[in-house]
């Protein structure tokens, strides 16, 4: 019989045309969700189950919950937890097949060795230039311990921010990120100010940013007129002699040491015919170079979209990677120079124990700052029990490239005719514009800081306009105006204070502060004590880690 | 309100003229009762009754199951205080007579402390009107709990709520609307209402046996929870008791738009044969036979003849003469 397959009831349709219950039963489709599920066939041994018990029976009570409702009515509808997944459904076209939804979900899972280099390449960033300075500020020994100790606290911390939305109860966390879980615990306080220290760290990097990106351009231009003019800069700046020469840019301002420099001033502006002083007035890394990169920058910040530039993070890792090279060939060369003097300072080298060290763990904690994205980052891991390993494994690969730079260059610098005081921020600066794997270097850099700038100018923007606005891109000028703002702080930074480690301790110990020390440590102990899991010996160390933050924060002022 | 056409309709047989007895269905409001009650008893939900906020229940109690016993609904501990001063004044009628009390918690609910505050006094009240009176906790909307904890948090609840019931016992059981766990609350709380239930199974074992059906299901009348049922061999599908009672209270639906009420049905097909009839006052059966060649006649005779065995047990120990007892 041809009956024997139809439904016992018809999915509605029959007994709605049955009825005239007037508007309240209007074909109102848009709010029924398309939800069917095939009668299945129990008789026959069908090895092949393609439909799943829990589809049919959720299918039996959805239709029977949407004939007790009017049908505009939510009060019955499936919640989405409900609904099986999008791998679990089938789509039925008219013509009879089914096909399943491949699963449209973007961020697939990656394994757990993608998802540790998505993380180290995420941390490095260009605070890899100043390390070796950072290194020198603290005192060698000093400068590694308290290296690792930093990497131990962050990594810790990074775990307390990766773990915070699963210990949220009774609600839906798997699309939230650390400024949602300070807004869950804090209000519209804690998604403000972490808004505005996330910004605080994203400003700081374009400002940096600005600062290299014309330091490489100055560079790169005096090379490439000094190539075509034959012009030989070496005298006139001080430094070593020989083929690795390193040079020591502002011999002068030298604090720590009693002893002044044998070899007195440089002048800057050279022997100059009137070529020379002429390209030097219009091509001064403070004074011109700023301002020819907003003519390239600025209007690529105004794009509406940044999908075209996250292209280019494969030159991110090439930078680094050729960084690294670069510095074990330059340590290689130059042979170590290390002498250990533990408390007072000879004039050539730096103790070991320093007071200054508290611009070292400024800058560390921007450079190993993930928090406000290590919970989307992790999201894609394959194996997301293994978080906390491939966490760890990130965290160390970052640690030794950070200490493997830092101790070369420190170790590698040539202390007898220079001081160890001489590194520069930068330590790029420390080698002459006429280094050709250095020229290289700096053009890579370049290239990937033109490609990054406008990734993180779109991260800025996204965040403000979004949360002020609620809008991404409220309108032209309202973008612009934002644009020139941040373009304006980096020029004025490159032409008044182009101190790379100074920016960059500054920024990091303020947005550390929040988004790596006190939310985190807060937001973890509300949790526990929610849970009445809280002991003491917790509550001790976290407010701890609050105190070493603001301690961090506030050592900055004083250095 | 007026023009729904309640299942009262169903059982006008004078059985009004004595007073009901009352399973009330109690808790915070938003809860999920009145959801509840729908899906258990295929009753429409209009929008403008939820709009009201607390739920005034004084006239819906005409849904009536298990022959005498008619269903309350009260919103307990609302804030509304006009609700609640009604409340408090009619504490004693609307806790007089009560043979089940159900009492719903909301597992989401924040007010931990006040819940089960209110709950105690809801005790106190059947301590004192209604002392014999079954408790039944159900802790509800499960689905919104992670699956991992579900258990863990369901554990904690139920010692919480057994410490605070003494000196009476109470069942608890953990529900939501999205998966069977209701059903299944629902059919073990009906289950445990009817007085002689055992002999009810005993009997209908042998009459399966007697007249060579696959299945056969023993279904409340109001609410088409499943009994009791007895099957021969193994059956592929565990949802099916749901889905069968889900499809007849939707037909049962459609029949009261037509102002038509369910009397019984067959399903016949090459390899099948499903009857569905009226049973005792109190009961629909089920009857799946798998062998086609028997004339439906021969079975709906079959299911005729026990039906009048069925009806003397239900008599003589009529379910509700111990009740009648007891009403004053």
């Amino acid at each position: 019989m041809e009956d024997d397959y139809r439904p016992l009831l018809s999915s509605g349709h029959t007994a709605e045309s049955l009825s005239h219950r007037g508007s309240a039963d209007s074909l109102d489709f848009k709010a029924k969700r398309p939800f069917h599920v095939e009668p299945r066939n129990i008789v026959d041994d069908d090895p092949q189950e393609r439909v799943s018990a829990e589809a049919a029976i959720l299918n039996s009570r959805v239709h029977y919950y949407s004939r007790l409702t009017g049908s505009s009515d939510r009060l019955l509808s499936p919640p989405n937890h409900v609904i099986p997944r999008p791998e679990e459904i089938y789509i039925y076209s008219p013509l009879g097949t089914a096909f399943k939804v491949t699963s449209g979900d973007p961020s697939s899972k990656n394994p757990s060795i993608v998802t540790i280099f998505a993380v180290w390449n995420t941390m490095m960033g260009t605070s890899i230039l100043s390390i070796p300075w950072g290194i020198k500020q603290a005192g060698f020994t000093l400068g590694i311990l308290i290296l690792i100790i930093v990497g131990l606290l962050m990594l810790y911390c990074c775990y307390i921010v990766l773990k915070s939305p699963k210990a949220i109860p009774y609600v839906d966390t798997s699309d939230w990120e650390f400024p949602d879980v300070c807004r869950y615990y804090f209000g519209k306080f804690g998604q403000w100010s972490s808004l505005i220290f996330s910004m605080v760290s994203l400003i700081g990097a374009m400002v940096v940013y600005w600062v290299l990106m014309s330091n490489f351009l100055y560079n790169t231009g005096q090379f490439i007129y000094n190539y075509a003019h034959n012009v030989n800069m070496s005298d006139s700046q001080f430094g070593t002699n020989g083929s690795d020469r390193v040079i020591c840019p502002y011999p002068n301002t030298d604090p720590g040491g009693n002893t002044t420099p044998t070899i007195t001033t440089l002048i800057l502006d050279g022997n100059g015919t009137s070529d020379n002083s002429l390209f030097k007035n219009w091509w001064s890394k403070t004074n011109t170079v700023p301002f020819y990169l907003i003519i390239l920058l600025l209007p690529l910040l105004c794009f509406r979209s940044a999908s075209f530039f996250a292209r280019f993070t494969f030159l991110g890792t090439i930078s680094v990677v050729y960084l690294i090279v670069l510095v074990t060939i330059k340590a290689v060369r130059l042979g170590f120079h290390l002498e250990f003097h533990w408390i007072y300072a000879t004039g050539f080298y730096v103790s070991e124990f320093r007071l200054l060290f508290p611009q070292l763990t400024g800058v560390l904690t921007l450079a190993f700052f993930i928090h406000n994205c290590v919970i989307t980052l992790m999201k894609s891991n394959r194996n997301q029990e293994k978080n906390v390993r491939d966490l760890s494994v990130a965290y160390l690969l970052v640690g030794l490239t950070y200490v493997y730079v830092g101790i070369l260059i420190f170790a590698a610098f040539p202390s007898p005719p220079l001081f160890k005081d001489c590194i520069e921020p930068n330590f790029l600066d420390n080698f002459p514009s006429s280094d050709v794997m250095v020229f290289v270097a700096r053009t890579f850099l370049l290239f990937q800081m033109i490609t990054v700038y406008p990734l993180l100018g779109y991260l800025v923007r996204v965040q403000m306009m979004g949360q002020i606005f609620g809008n991404h891109y409220p309108s032209f000028l309202h973008v612009l105006a934002l644009n020139v703002l941040i373009v304006a702080a980096g020029v004025l930074m490159a032409k008044f204070y182009p101190n790379i480690g100074s920016i960059i301790r500054f920024s990091g110990a303020t947005c550390g502060l929040a988004l790596v020390f006190v939310f985190p440590a807060v937001v973890h102990m509300i949790s526990l004590k929610r849970q009445g899991m809280l002991r003491w010996p917790s509550a001790l160390f976290h407010s701890f880690l609050i105190l070493l933050g603001l301690a961090n924060l506030i050592a900055q002022f004083f250095m | 309100m007026s023009t729904r056409l309640d299942f009262k309709m169903l059982y006008s047989d004078g059985a009004l003229s004595h007073p009901a007895i009352a399973v009330l269905l109690m808790g915070k409001s938003g809860s999920g009762k009145t959801s509840m009650r729908s899906i258990i008893f295929a009753n429409y939900i209009a929008r403008d009754t939820r709009r009201l906020g607390a739920t005034i229940d004084v006239e819906h109690s005409h849904v009536r199951f298990l022959g005498n016993l008619v269903l309350n609904l009260w919103d307990c501990g609302g804030q509304d205080t006009f609700m609640e001063n009604y409340f408090t004044s009619q504490r004693d009628n609307i806790f007089r007579n009560v043979e089940v009390l159900i009492y719903v918690f909301d597992v989401e609910s924040r007010e931990l402390e006040k819940d089960m505050h209110y709950y105690q006094s809801c005790l106190e009240a059947i301590l004192q009107n209604s002392p014999d009176a079954k408790v039944f906790c159900l802790v509800h909307k499960m689905d919104l709990v992670q699956e991992d904890q579900r258990d863990l948090i369901f554990k904690e609840r139920e010692e919480d709520l057994k410490r605070l019931s003494r000196p009476l016992a109470c069942t608890c059981f953990r529900t939501s609307i999205w998966d069977e766990t209701l059903y299944k609350a629902w059919s073990s709380i009906v289950y445990q209402l009817i007085p002689n239930v055992q002999q009810l199974e005993t009997n209908l074992r042998n009459f399966a046996q007697i007249i060579e059906a696959d299945e056969v299901l023993l279904f409340e009348r109001a609410t088409f929870l499943v009994i009791s049922h007895y099957q021969c061999k193994e059956q592929r599908d565990a949802h099916r008791f749901e889905k069968i009672s889900n499809i007849i209270k939707q037909f049962k639906l459609s029949c009261s738009k037509l102002a038509a009420s369910f009397q019984s049905m067959e399903v016949r097909n090459s390899n099948f044969a499903a009857f569905i009839d009226v049973f005792t006052s109190n009961t629909y059966v089920m009857v799946i036979m798998s062998d086609p060649s028997i004339p439906s006649a021969a079975t709906l005779i079959n299911i005729r003849n026990a039906r009048k065995h069925f009806e003397k047990l239900e008599r003589v120990d009529g379910p509700k003469h111990s009740l009648h007892m007891r009403m004053r």
